[in-house]
């Protein structure tokens, strides 16, 4: 391959695969598999591979279990893989359609370790972000000063930028990672994570294009979300209008392999300082300044 | 220098459309700027809007576009003959031919035909025979469909992602050998890896799917999957000079 430009970082993943001086913190994953995608490394062990290969010494993750099946089960598992594998940190699955769950959350995420805040998924359990049902572990989260991960979608019903907006001037002490980062929709998502100091911007699956007419079933919501076609330069959107000290790494992993996600954001026309905080710095500061569930002090 | 494969990148456009992304190339100067960003060398190259606009209008605008440019192809969208807006089978292919054009693109959704035996039939039959490739961009279910009808020929199924979606594919790639696929949504960890091991290195189509995506996405990817390196040289850009190199066109 020729030579490409001066950066140095970028010469340092084009060559190893890695950075020494930049180790990855991705801030979105799920281990296990997942109902409508094959993924070839669903395993914490194929994770740990893929991990090794790019770098990522730290990931913080919400099992697709605690998500689209049973919330108790799927949390255990996440704890169960926290005190074995001192690179992962996790997110409490909270699914609103499981009252109980949800009562018991609080207590349960308390006696836990190594959780740093609560996963809500509101798309896929059709329940607005903003709905009181969200509200005992929101106001936990905002008394506690918890970081939290929540899945964003442009224009919609359940999750819009707008409606997480609503949420962070609410309970302004919760740190707040838009998943996605309101995908579609960037502009909003950009203008809310630049105004509120408690909201970020996380870069799951923004470094793709979603065209969901190429997938037979559609998008695989219960309710259809949008499409958005073109995707490049989004990050240099973000960084110029919210900065780069407002975007935080991720990929779903199993889903989205990290050196494709790396690759987007190392080649993105932003500068190298740039993307040392999105690659590492940022979520650094998050992590050095979060609560983890006391369970484990 | 950086050591590495030559990139050829089967998935590619330049130009203006109705909805752009954010950063794109308006030009083609502007998309050597970025592949050269990239060190990404050659490409088959097409303007938006072949896929966006009409293909009537736009096939010819590329061609001389692209003209004068070295490392860089051009590709032709095509459309069903029945409506008059393309040229019959045969002038069609003597005038890509004459013009330099290297591979057929097919835009079934935006340009709402068939894929089928009954709308291209004449075309389709043709580019088997001739080992002409032919970038489809639809679901899954239409490919099937296209190659069911039509097992020799030489397909190339872009766009197939970003979610994982063997379910769909694998079944196909079984059993149809002339399927091929891309890297510019190929993105879920591991499945280039396992095409690699399944099916062997040649099926797999180095695209960068500029400027939809980021072109170092998918090319750290590849730089960096767990294969080897004649397969990454493969992928990166050996098996499209191939398609390429085995058209009658």
């Amino acid at each position: 391959m020729r030579a490409v430009n001066d950066s140095p970082l970028i010469r340092e993943f084009v060559t190893f695969g890695k950075s020494e001086t930049c180790p990855i913190i991705d801030m979105h994953a799920h281990p296990g598999p997942f109902h409508g995608s094959y993924l070839p490394h669903a395993s914490v062990q194929g994770m740990l591979h893929t991990m090794e290969r790019a770098g990522v010494t730290r990931i913080v993750c919400c099992p697709s279990e605690a998500l689209m099946a049973d919330p108790d089960m799927g949390n255990a598992v996440m704890q169960r893989t926290i005190d074995h594998h001192p690179q992962f940190l996790g997110y409490w699955g909270v699914n609103p359609n499981h009252p109980d769950a949800i009562r018991r959350a609080i207590a349960d995420f308390e006696k836990a370790r190594g959780f740093i805040g609560f996963k809500l998924l509101p798309d896929y359990h059709t329940c607005p972000v903003t709905s009181d049902r969200y509200t005992p572990v929101l106001e936990h989260a905002d008394s506690h000063r918890l970081v939290n991960l929540i899945h964003t979608w442009g224009y919609s019903a359940y999750n819009s930028p707008q409606m997480i907006e609503q949420v962070a001037t609410k309970y302004p002490d919760a740190i707040f990672l838009m998943g996605h980062s309101g995908y579609g929709d960037f502009e909003a998502a950009v203008r809310v994570a630049a105004e509120h100091p408690n909201v970020y911007l996380e870069l799951t699956a923004v470094y793709v294009a979603h065209d969901f007419g190429m997938f037979p079933t559609g998008s695989g919501t219960p309710v259809p979300i949008g499409s958005c076609l073109q995707v490049n330069g989004v990050i240099e959107h973000m960084v110029e209008h919210a900065t780069s000290r407002k975007i935080v790494f991720g990929t779903d992993l199993p889903w989205y392999s990290p050196h494709y996600a790396a690759g987007a954001v190392l080649f993105a026309r932003i500068d190298d300082e740039a993307r040392r905080d999105i690659l590492h710095g940022n979520a650094q500061r998050l992590l050095e300044n979060s609560v983890v569930s006391p369970g484990s002090l | 220098m950086i050591a590495g494969p030559e990139f050829f990148d089967c998935n590619c456009s330049y130009g203006v459309t109705a909805i752009p992304a954010l950063r794109y190339a308006k030009t083609v100067s502007e998309l050597r700027d970025e592949m050269s960003w990239c060190g990404i060398g050659r490409a088959l190259v097409r303007h938006a809007s072949q896929r966006y606009e009409s293909p009537v209008l736009w096939n010819e605008r590329a061609i001389a576009d692209i003209k004068g440019h070295s490392g860089l192809f051009p590709c032709w969208a095509i459309l069903p003959p029945q409506t008059g807006e393309q040229l019959t089978t045969a002038e069609f292919l003597e005038s890509a031919r004459s013009l330099g054009v290297k591979a057929l693109w097919a835009f079934p959704q935006e340009h709402r035909y068939c894929l089928d035996s009954l709308t291209l039939g004449d075309l389709l039959e043709e580019l088997s025979a001739r080992r002409i490739p032919l970038f489809v961009k639809d679901n899954a279910i239409n490919i099937y469909n296209v190659m069911r009808e039509f097992p020799n020929l030489t397909a190339i199924a872009v766009n197939q992602g970003p979610h994982s979606l063997e379910r769909y594919l694998r079944p196909m790639l079984d059993r149809y050998p002339n399927l091929h696929l891309d890297t510019a949504y190929y993105i879920v960890d591991g499945l280039i890896e396992e095409f690699c091991d399944r099916y062997g290195p040649e099926r797999l189509l180095f695209g960068s799917g500029f400027p939809d995506n980021c072109s170092g996405g998918a090319l750290l990817r590849l730089l960096h999957a767990d294969i080897t390196d004649d397969a990454r040289a493969a992928v990166a850009g050996g098996n499209l000079q191939r398609l390429l190199d085995e058209a009658d066109l």
